[in-house]
C-alpha cells in the first residue's frame, strides 16, 4: 500500500498537494483542519477521501496536532505532504513523530519503489534538486508550483471529531502594519535593494516606478538597516507578500527570504550587475549592468 | 520559565558551492547561526525573563555565539552529525532538552532551508508548537506570540511545555565587541556526547545525487544598456505584462 496522505490548513496549493501525493501510486486522502468551505475545495481537487475536522474559532489551527496525527497514523501511509504554511508544517510534525517519518523539506515529487519512497526535494533555496530515499515513510512540504484544478467528481467529505485540543489560542487578529499599502494590491511593483549606493540615488527608482504606474517596494536591509524606505514597503519573508503583475527587482539579490515575498508574481524581471546573482535563477527577465545605466535606460524605452 | 535557545544546530547555506554538475561542496562548512538564530534568542530572553536560560547547540563550530549575547550557561552535543532528515535532527535536540531536564519552552529558529527540524522537535517531545513567530513574551505561564498571516497579524496564546519557533524581521545590528567575547570564554559550557544523551542516530534516508533543477534561468539581456532596455520592454509588452 503506497497511500499518501495531504494535510491542508489553507487554500493555497491544494491541487498540487493532491498531485504530487498521487505520485505514490495509492489512495490519496486528505485531512483538512478549518473551515467546512476549504474541505469543499479540497474535495474539489480529486482526492480518493476528504476528512475533515473543524477547528473551533478561537483555537489555532496547530492545536489539533495531537488529532491530526492520531487520524494519519492510522491510515499508515507511505508519504506525507503539506504545504510551508507555519500551520501545515506543526501539524506535520506531530504527525512525523507518531509515524516514525522521516522529514524532508522542499518536496517537489513522490514516487514509491519498491518498499522505499523517493522524494526529489528543492535544497539550497532551490539551487539543487536532490534525490532522497527513505526506508520509512516520508513527511514533506511541497515547494512547487500550483496546478490548475480539473474537471472531476468531488471526493466524499468525513468530519472527524477534533476531540481534546491542545492550549493554543488565537486572542486576536489584525491588519498587519502597512497591509493596506498599495504595494500589496499593486499590479507592478518597482523594488530597490543594497544595489542602491545612496538614499538620494532612489529620486531614479521613484521616476522608473512613475513610469510604470507602479509601487516601490525593497529588500529587507534597505527598509531595515539603511532605513531609506518604510519598513510595510519590504518584501520577504516576514514582510509583505505581493502577488503583481510584473515585479521589477533592481540591485536585489535574491536571497532565498526576500524571494518567498515575490513567490506569487507573474513576472519577475532582475536588474543586477552580478550576473552570478542568484536572482537571475528565480526571475523570468534580467538586464546584466549597472542600474545607474539601465534604469534610465529602462525609462527611456517605455516613452517609446 | 526555563527556557532553552537552542542555536548553531545548521550549516549555513552560503557555504555550500553548487558545482556545474549540480552537486555541492560544503567546502568542510561547519554549523554556523543561522540568519533566524538572532531573533530566535531576543524572543527566548523575552520568554526566560527572570528564569533561567540555557543555550543549546549541536554539531562542530564556535559554540560561544550565545553566550557572547547574553545568554550564562550553554550545553553543546559537539558530535552530532549534519543530517538530511530533520526529523534525526530534531531527534538529538529533543534528547538533549530531555538531558537539560525542567524545560518549560523551546525557542529555535524557523529556518527555511530546514524548516522541519523545530516542527519535527515538537513532535518528538509531544509539546505544543508555533512556527514562523515574529516576537514572543509572557503572561503569567503562558506565552503569547505574535506571527504574520497574510496580511495579518495573529496574537497566540500557547500553554507551556511549547516549542516556539521564531523567524527574523530584521538582521542582528550589532554583532557583539572584544569585552562581550571575552566574557563569553569564561561562561560555562556542558559538554555532552550523542551517546550521554541515548541519541541513536539510525539512516532512515539516503541522498541519491543532487542536478540542477530543469527551470529556465532569467531570460537575459546585456550588452549596450539601450539596447537591451528596448528588448526588456519589447519582451514585457510580447508577455502582456505592460
Amino acid at each position: 500500500m503506497n497511500d499518501a496522505w495531504i494535510i491542508v490548513t489553507e487554500e493555497k496549493q491544494v491541487a498540487a498537494l493532491a498531485a504530487a501525493a498521487r505520485g505514490m501510486g495509492g489512495k490519496v486522502i486528505a485531512v483538512v483542519v478549518g473551515p467546512r468551505g476549504l474541505a469543499d475545495r479540497t474535495a474539489a481537487t480529486a482526492p480518493d477521501e476528504v476528512k475533515w475536522i473543524e477547528a473551533a474559532p478561537e483555537a489555532a489551527i496547530e492545536a489539533y496536532g495531537t488529532a491530526v496525527a492520531a487520524l494519519v497514523a492510522a491510515g499508515a501511509p507511505k508519504a506525507v505532504v503539506t504545504s510551508v504554511s507555519a500551520e501545515g508544517r506543526v501539524l506535520a510534525g506531530a504527525v512525523a513523530a507518531k509515524l516514525g517519518a522521516v522529514v524532508i523539506p522542499g518536496g517537489l515529487k513522490l514516487s514509491a519503489v519498491g518498499e522505499k519512497t523517493v522524494v526529489e526535494c528543492a535544497h539550497l533555496a532551490g539551487k539543487v534538486i536532490d534525490t532522497i530515499e527513505a526506508s520509512a515513510p516520508v513527511v514533506t512540504f511541497f515547494a512547487g508550483d500550483d496546478v490548475a484544478v480539473g474537471d472531476c467528481a468531488p471526493a466524499p467529505i468525513t468530519q472527524i471529531p477534533a476531540g481534546a485540543a491542545a492550549d493554543i489560542r488565537i486572542e486576536r487578529t489584525e491588519p498587519a502594519a502597512g497591509a493596506g499599502a498599495g504595494i500589496t494590491k499593486a499590479a507592478v511593483v518597482v523594488s530597490v535593494g543594497r544595489g542602491l549606493k545612496k538614499k538620494d540615488d532612489l529620486g531614479i527608482i521613484q521616476e522608473l516606478a512613475k513610469a510604470l504606474g507602479a509601487e516601490i517596494g525593497c529588500s529587507m536591509p534597505v527598509a531595515d538597516d539603511l532605513g531609506w524606505v518604510e519598513k510595510e514597503r519590504y518584501v520577504g519573508r516576514s514582510g509583505q507578500h505581493i502577488a503583481p503583475r510584473l515585479y521589477l527587482a533592481i540591485g536585489i539579490q535574491g536571497a532565498p527570504q526576500h524571494m518567498e515575498g515575490v513567490r506569487d508574481a507573474k513576472v519577475v524581471v532582475a536588474i543586477n550587475n552580478d550576473p552570478e546573482a542568484p536572482i537571475f535563477k528565480s526571475a523570468d527577465y534580467g538586464i546584466v549592468g549597472d542600474l545607474y545605466e539601465v534604469v534610465p535606460a529602462l525609462q527611456a524605452a517605455l516613452g517609446k | 520559565m526555563k527556557t532553552v535557545i537552542v542555536y548553531k544546530w545548521a550549516r549555513k547555506l552560503e557555504d555550500a558551492a553548487v558545482r556545474n554538475d549540480g552537486s555541492v561542496d560544503w567546502r568542510n562548512a561547519k554549523m554556523t547561526a543561522g540568519e533566524d538564530d538572532f531573533a530566535a534568542l531576543e524572543a527566548a530572553k523575552a520568554v526566560a525573563g527572570d528564569g533561567e536560560l540555557i543555550g543549546l547547540t549541536i554539531g562542530d563550530g564556535e559554540t560561544s555565539w550565545a553566550l557572547a549575547r547574553g545568554v550564562l550557561q550553554a550545553t553543546s552535543v559537539a558530535d552530532a552529525p549534519n543530517l538530511i532528515d530533520n526529523s534525526a535532527t530534531a531527534a538529538v535536540i529533543a534528547a538533549a532538552v530531555r538531558q537539560i531536564g525542567g524545560v518549560d519552552v523551546v525557542v529555535i529558529g524557523d529556518s527555511e532551508e530546514y524548516s522541519g527540524v523545530p516542527v519535527a522537535l515538537a513532535g518528538l517531545l509531544g509539546w505544543a508548537a508555533v512556527a514562523h513567530v515574529s516576537s514572543a513574551s509572557t503572561s503569567g505561564r503562558r506565552i503569547q506570540v505574535e506571527r504574520k498571516q497574510g496580511k495579518d497579524v495573529q496574537t497566540i496564546s500557547i500553554a507551556t511545555p511549547a516549542v516556539i519557533a521564531v523567524s527574523a524581521a530584521s538582521a542582528e545590528k550589532a554583532a557583539p565587541g572584544m569585552k562581550e567575547q571575552l566574557a563569553a570564554r569564561k561562561r560555562p559550557i556542558t559538554k555532552l556526547t550523542l551517546t550521554d544523551i541515548g541519541a541513536t542516530l539510525k539512516d532512515k534516508a539516503i541522498s541519491q545525487g543532487t542536478r540542477l533543477p530543469e527551470t529556465t534561468t532569467a531570460r537575459v539581456f546585456d550588452g549596450d544598456p539601450a539596447v537591451a532596455a528596448g528588448q526588456l520592454v519589447a519582451a514585457l509588452r510580447d508577455e502582456g505584462v505592460l
